[in-house]
């Protein structure tokens, strides 16, 4: 397990050097330049050049790559281009810890609805009680967050007045909650119809069988053998989607005035941003890797029987 | 931890019986919304949905191709964290509130954006500034005095004019300030657009000469600028933040001196916090007169700006275009608050270019131009928005010509011209890809589709759309290879240099339709360096007015935020065509 572990680790900087370097060629030979978005409608191309030199954007893509991955070494993510004299840092990690709150309040609120919902759709497999919970997280699935978001901001905020508009206070501020609904609810059907779907196919095992033969009660054998096995690939999923959560949400946070990641992500794309946008490439792959590791070595907690 | 995490401005937010009695509420309240919003609600919702939608997705598109006329869009989008709590209950004392977006930089040699500028003009200033009549007014400077010969200016500054930490502005910061401005190793990029007309800026900025020799201090309080020719609007660059004073204490005390700058403008930065706030203070010491602000907070976090207008949140917004026929009923509870305001300095235009077939006759262009319905685009498709463009330069705009007769819409006329044409018969084997900004998947604007249908249908003209996206537009508007394009020119300062000569010298850099006369050339260069006021605005629109008639552009609209919703409390705020410090003016009723 320990030797695994450290092999997984030590090809993560390599992982994350092929990212940097293919987000830095389709920068380099993909269209657009960043000095020209900065510069805006009057054009001069002597000062783009003038820039570009400076910024060392007309030296050779390998020695560019080198200087980055130096200084990446170093804890220097670089300078933005259109937040002039900002560093990267001090852009992005403010931001995506705000991203990732959000992302985790909404994660909470889809698997804590989700899984006993399942595992109840589950047992009532066939009744009306089933078709109804299913179909009813389908529908909030549906809705798209141009449509929830607007209609939580009507109700709870303007007409009932409970909950404010928008804004940001961290994790424990009531704020949270309106932004949280509309990017969690939809997320409870995925989660309903998983644990659904794979309690279903527990319930139908042999050892399930033989606990209750052996005159476990009811609680123990839902609770240790069937819950437990079925929350598997719940358990895959849920940890997987727990690395989106450092890249924001554009649209919600928008709507809910969120300072995430979402909206400088945006931005950067369109101004060409380099630095950030390789940086964000770079934290969103070294999260997956965390969260892929962290849910490998979370099934032998879950599933004693998974070696490595 | 419990709260912890809000801030001051957030206390007062904390609702009513935090815990479970709001878990309840909530659940009923979202059920309530839900069953609401699957029942008739749903088309309203959707409505107020596609506000910020659309502004998020044209945001950057925005932003460049209109320049100033940016900072509304973007200030329209933006949400307010501050006195949530404190809903309906009206204003904050002494405090302008508004949603607006995270400025690039707060660094005025630096920022070439409105968003950034705009806040710029607020906490620092320059020797000249504009006043509210859009006329250059002293700033730092009391008064100046141009040679004869046109050459040289030399500015008496106010001897009381002081930073804001109280230390005294000299001749000889100007002089820094702009020495600073200029070396490369600040990187600033309007160098050579607003401060190349002096004498020595050229060596200083590729590193041959340490000074700027056309900057001198002749005493504390006397500064000699020299330019190389005598160009009258040299003066209104000046106003631009590239020719701000700095303290040079306060600049060289390390990278993030923007975030406690020294500056001289009527507000200081308070606070900036960045992607949540920017809180600026009165500056009572203010050499022009102190605000009657206390304060001005402006909300970088994002939200919806009209629900966050109609929940007291904010004290201004702009209108989107969803929300527009409610307010302009006289019998909303909001059309009292709402102002209108003239077009900005700007010019949308759908360019041709001059050298590519079948552009290059000049009798396809003017067809093309009197087949538009410009007055009934603009108030059918646009809601009267925009001001429809018989020119190139904008209504108030220096030297505008208001009897340019520009392009009726005659259907006629544009026939008779294209069969004049030497395409008359042949135009379909020149297929035309009119490229426009944006894309991301949103469809083309209405007010273009509207024009190239009534091409379809009054010439046969058939026009395929392209979209691409802001930064690759930008690189092929600039190497000139669209042959017909849309986009908005927005003026950088108030002189229609900033219009003709950049947008159509043949040698310009920026003249993206290759158009070029002789004639034109002349009448441009010889309006340079005129320096009767009267007779350069004579040559000017002489200019102007060959290029109108030979039409390297379809000019539409002069358009900007038109209409601004302002709460009754709020009282002398202004919606201006220029970039301009205006919040001193601005008063509370409390």
């Amino acid at each position: 397990m320990g030797a695994y572990v450290l092999r997984r680790l030590a090809w993560t900087p390599v992982l994350l050097m092929v990212v940097a370097f293919i987000t830095f060629l389709l920068g380099v030979y993909g269209p657009g330049d960043p000095v020209e978005v900065l510069q805006g409608q009057y054009n001069n191309p002597e000062v783009v050049e003038r820039i570009r030199e400076r910024r060392g954007l007309n030296r050779n893509v390998f020695v560019q790559y080198a200087v980055y991955v130096k200084n990446i070494f170093q804890g220097d993510l670089g300078e933005s281009f259109k937040y002039r004299g900002r560093t990267v840092s001090e852009l992005i990690w403010k931001r995506m810890w705000v991203s990732a709150q959000l992302g985790m309040a909404a994660s909470i609120i889809s698997v804590a609805l989700g899984i006993p919902l399942g595992v109840y759709a589950a047992m009532k497999q066939g009744t009306w009680a089933d078709v109804t919970t299913v179909s009813a997280t389908l529908l909030f699935m549906s809705l798209p967050v141009f449509i929830t978001a607007p209609v939580l901001l009507l109700t709870l905020g303007l007409w009932l007045g409970i909950l404010p508009i928008s804004g940001w206070g961290g994790f424990f501020d009531p704020r949270i909650v309106m932004p949280a609904l509309a990017l969690g609810v939809p997320g409870i059907a995925v989660i309903t119809r998983l644990t659904r779907a794979s309690t279903l196919e527990v319930l139908s095992q042999d050892y399930v069988r033989t606990a209750r033969a052996k005159g476990l009660s009811e609680f123990v054998v839902r609770r240790r053998h069937i819950l437990r096995n079925s929350l598997i690939p719940v358990f895959t999923v849920v940890g997987l989607s727990l690395a989106t959560l450092v890249e924001g949400a554009f649209i919600t946070e928008g709507y809910f005035g969120i300072p995430g990641i979402g909206s400088l992500a945006i931005e950067s794309f369109f101004s060409r941003d380099y630095p950030v946008i390789t940086a964000l490439a770079l934290v969103i792959a070294a999260a997956f890797v965390a969260a892929n590791l962290i849910v490998d070595i979370g099934y032998r907690f879950l599933d004693p029987r998974i070696r490595y | 931890m419990k709260f912890t995490r809000s801030t001051h401005l957030n206390q007062g937010q904390a609702i009513k019986g935090a815990g479970k009695s709001i878990a309840s509420r909530l659940w009923m309240a979202l059920l309530v919304g839900l069953v609401l919003a699957a029942a008739a609600c749903a088309p309203r919702a959707g409505d107020d949905a596609t506000e910020p939608a659309t502004t998020a997705a044209t945001a950057a598109p925005g932003q460049a191709a209109t320049g100033q006329a940016s900072t509304p869009a973007a200030a329209t989008a933006a949400p307010a964290p501050a006195g949530g709590g404190e809903s309906r209950s009206g204003y904050e004392r002494g405090t302008l509130r508004r949603l607006y977006s995270d400025p690039p930089t707060l660094d005025p040699h630096l920022a070439t954006d409105a968003t950034s500028s705009a806040i710029i003009v607020e906490v620092f200033g320059g020797l000249v500034t504009i006043d509210l009549d859009l006329k250059v007014a002293p700033d730092v400077a009391r008064d100046w005095l141009v040679s004869d010969d046109g050459l040289v200016y030399t500015f008496y500054l106010r001897e009381d004019a002081v930073f804001h930490d109280g230390k005294p502005i000299t001749a000889h910061d100007f002089k820094w300030s702009l020495e600073r401005a200029t070396d490369v190793v600040t990187e600033a990029l309007g160098v050579e657009q607003y401060l190349g007309d002096i004498v020595g800026v050229d060596a200083k900025v590729s590193g041959e000469a340490r000074e700027v020799s056309g900057v001198r201090a002749v005493d504390d309080h006397t500064l000699e600028i020299t330019i190389d020719e005598p160009k009258s609007y040299f003066l209104s660059k000046l106003t631009y933040p590239i020719a701000f004073v700095l303290d040079r204490e306060n600049v060289e005390s390390g990278n993030r001196w923007v975030r406690t700058p020294n500056g001289s403008g009527p507000f200081k930065l308070e606070e900036y916090v960045p992607g949540e706030r920017i809180t600026l203070a009165r500056n009572p010491n203010y050499h022009l007169g102190p605000p009657h602000l206390e304060r001005v907070r402006l909300i970088l976090s994002g939200g919806t700006s009209m629900l966050m207008y109609e929940n007291d949140e904010i004290d201004v917004t702009g209108i989107g275009l969803a929300d527009l026929d409610r307010i302009l009923d006289p019998n909303h509870s909001l059309n009292s608050e709402l102002m209108t305001s003239a077009p900005s300095f700007s010019t949308t235009y759908i360019g041709m270019n001059t050298t590519m077939p079948p552009f290059d006759d000049v009798k396809v262009r003017q067809a093309l131009n009197y087949a538009i319905n410009r007055e009934e685009i603009a108030s059918l498709v646009l809601a009267d928005l925009v001001e429809p463009a018989k020119g190139i330069l904008p209504p108030g705009f220096p030297g505008y010509n208001p009897d340019l007769p520009g392009y009726e819409y005659n259907p006629e006329k544009a026939q008779q011209l294209l069969a004049e044409s030497k395409y008359a018969g042949n135009i379909d084997d020149y297929p035309i890809v009119l490229t426009v900004a944006g894309g991301l998947g949103a469809s083309v604007d209405l007010d273009l589709e509207s024009i190239t249908r009534s091409w379809s249908e009054i010439l046969g003209v058939d026009v395929q759309f392209q979209q691409t996206e802001w930064a690759t537009y930008l690189q092929d508007l600039y190497k000139n290879r669209f042959d017909m394009f849309q986009v908005g020119w927005v003026a950088d300062y108030p002189d229609p240099q900033n219009f003709l000569d950049i947008l159509f010298h043949s040698e310009s850099s920026n003249n993206h339709t290759q158009y070029s006369n002789p004639e034109v050339d002349r009448l441009l260069e010889q309006a340079r360096t005129e320096r009767d006021q009267a007779t350069r605005f004579r040559l000017y629109q002489e200019a102007e007015a060959i290029i109108v008639d030979e039409a390297p552009w379809a000019s539409l609209w002069h358009s900007g935020e038109r209409y601004t919703l302002v709460k009754p409390w709020i009282n002398d705020y202004y919606q201006l065509q220029l970039i301009i410090p205006k919040l001193r003016f601005v008063r509370l009723t409390e």
